[in-house]
């Protein structure tokens, strides 16, 4: 008896909320096999699963070792997934982001995160990882002309390097967007050193940076 | 002139819970500040591996402001480099403050990770350095000023020498190896604050900020972190402090059963609230030391610490580390106005 998309999808969102990698994996492996659309199982599945993990969070519920036990069931069955989804310019953000952690700083938990709920969406994602020398952050979003680059910093100690990257990149590429996030950023700081979007934490970050990649599209078309 | 006598004297009588006639402005983690470098010519980089460097770079800032305490080592990479880690210092010629990190870790899973202490830590790393900055401070200040040194506590340090995500999940699905590890790191704080203190420091601080609300869960740091803090604090030489940045909101009864004789908080915590929660506790707190002290001018800084003092702590502190690019004015507007409003509001001793 073959299991419909709905409860594979309720599947998957439990798997994730709940770290079930198995379940994951399961549900996962039953949509492909079942010809269910990959793209409807992440984002209906195992998205909306980490949308709930992300409330738990907010409420304090969950805290940072939950958060990324949910993250690894994902990732489980984003491998299965993704190779299965049919690109739909309709349905797809077409983008590309540059993301890391500015020198200095070697967290990059939620740097990660941010990462997922791109790859998540589709994103073509340069992952420059952790403690990045800031000149590296212009250089690769030259090389790969992306839409968007994100910034992340845990301490304050380190943010501080966050202007230099967004005035060097402004300076070649006035259309890049730049987001900037992480504990001590706000939203008035952002404001401040003229960053583009800011973001408290992983969904929001996804949220901004499409309004951001909407923005480029109306300015690419006018 | 106060009744308790000199500046280190009524931080010692603070710390030790005897009756001071006004509240201390000092810290217990790092204030050096590029105006002390500037007095100096030394370059950031430099004063983490030199001995007679970070000296002077932790007086400058009682020298030049008047700050009650005299605090090394600078960096979170001390401990971890005297068990095997390997520290990246930047010193690329650059001008940017960047302060040590680990760049190579000893195991990316913990369960591969032999951890073996050191037979003695005063020949390890950089601890001989930390050691003679602090008698080099002693001689110079003999006990005019209170010196504090300090130690990441056994969960930050972890995650300093492992990789921190394996921690992380780890604590959560298999907390006896977890419990192994903060019980061996627990050990070499134990045995690295002891030479701390026999080299001349008078308080030491212990930093769990790795462990506050913002990463795990209250509960789990009542069973998984605070019985690591009683095994340091029951085993160091007193005075001590547990310092914790971030959110303390929600553990502020699990800080107080720590055994640690003052608790130190930052911006994010209710002071007011804490006082009311544990308030048989010395509370220290809390400056932003970005907000405040370096994006604040005279006028704000004044305003912020007496709202600060409104909420009844024993001693005015920063919240974490000074940013070194504290403008000197603000440093000065801060003492200024504890000066003016730090006396103890007339409670006959």
């Amino acid at each position: 008896m073959t299991a419909s998309p709905e409860e594979l999808k309720e599947q998957l969102q439990h798997g994730v909320l709940e770290f079930d990698e198995d379940a994951v994996v399961d549900a996962s492996e039953q949509a492909v096999e079942a010809g269910y659309d990959a793209y409807d199982m992440v984002m209906n599945g195992l998205a909306e699963g980490m949308n709930q993990v992300g409330a738990c969070f907010a409420q304090g519920t969950y805290f940072v070792p939950e958060v990324l036990m949910a993250a690894d069931a994902l990732y489980r069955g984003l491998d299965i997934l993704r190779p299965h989804i049919q690109f739909d310019p309709a349905k797809q953000v077409k983008g590309s982001v540059v993301i890391g952690t500015v020198e200095g700083d070697v967290h990059d938990i939620g740097k990660n995160l941010v990462k997922m709920m791109f790859e998540i969406a589709g994103f073509n994602v340069y992952d420059l990882g952790k403690d990045v020398p800031l000149d590296k952050f212009v250089d690769e979003q030259l090389r790969t002309d992306s839409d968007i680059v994100c910034l992340s910093a845990m301490m304050t100690t380190t943010m501080v390097g966050m202007p230099i990257v967004i005035n060097k990149i402004k300076a070649k590429n006035p259309n890049c967007k730049i987001m900037i996030g992480g504990a001590p950023v706000s939203a008035d700081i952002a404001d401040k050193w003229g960053a583009d979007g800011f973001a408290e934490d992983a969904p929001n970050a996804l949220q901004e940076a499409l309004n951001m990649i909407g923005t480029l599209k109306e300015l690419g078309a006018g | 002139m106060t009744a308790n006598g000199n500046s280190r004297q009524v931080v010692l009588d603070l710390l030790n819970h005897r009756p001071v006639d006004r509240v201390p402005c000092f810290s217990g983690v790092g204030n050096v500040t590029t105006s002390g470098l500037k007095q100096y010519g030394y370059r950031f980089p430099e004063i983490h591996v030199d001995a007679e460097k970070m000296a002077n770079s932790a007086l400058a800032t009682y020298e030049q402001f008047g700050f009650e305490c005299v605090v090394a080592p600078f960096d979170m990479g001390v401990e971890a480099e005297a068990l095997g880690c390997q520290v990246n210092y930047y010193d690329d010629g650059s001008e940017r403050i960047l302060y040590p990190t680990i760049k190579g870790k000893l195991s990316e899973k913990i369960a591969d990770l032999k951890l073996t202490l050191p037979a003695d830590f005063s020949t390890v790393g950089r601890i001989p350095i930390v050691l003679e900055a602090i008698r080099r401070v002693r001689a110079k200040v003999g006990d005019q000023v209170a010196i504090g040194s300090w130690v990441l506590a056994p969960y930050t340090l972890a995650g300093q020498i492992v990789d921190l995500n394996d921690l992380l999940k780890n604590s959560y699905k298999k907390p006896a190896m977890i419990n192994d590890l903060l019980s061996k790191l627990a050990d070499a704080i134990i045995q690295i604050v002891t030479l701390y203190r026999q080299a001349g420091a008078d308080f030491i601080t212990v930093r769990e900020m790795g462990a506050t609300s913002d990463v795990i869960s209250p509960r789990m740091f009542g069973t998984l972190i605070l019985p690591h803090l009683q095994k340091v604090f029951a085993a160091l030489p007193r005075p001590t402090v547990l310092h914790i940045c971030g959110d303390t909101n929600q553990i502020m009864e699990h800080m107080a059963a720590s055994g640690a004789d003052a608790l130190s908080v930052d911006q994010k915590n209710d002071l007011a609230a804490s006082r009311t929660k544990v308030p048989q506790a010395l509370l220290f707190g809390n400056i932003d030391p970005y907000g405040l002290l370096v994006q604040g001018n005279p006028e704000t800084i004044d305003a912020g610490i007496r709202k600060i003092l409104a909420n009844g702590p024993d001693a005015v502190w920063p919240g974490c580390d000074i940013w070194p690019e504290v403008p000197p004015e603000n440093f000065r507007a801060l003492m200024t106005t504890m000066r003016q409003h730090g006396a103890k509001g007339g409670s006959p001793q």
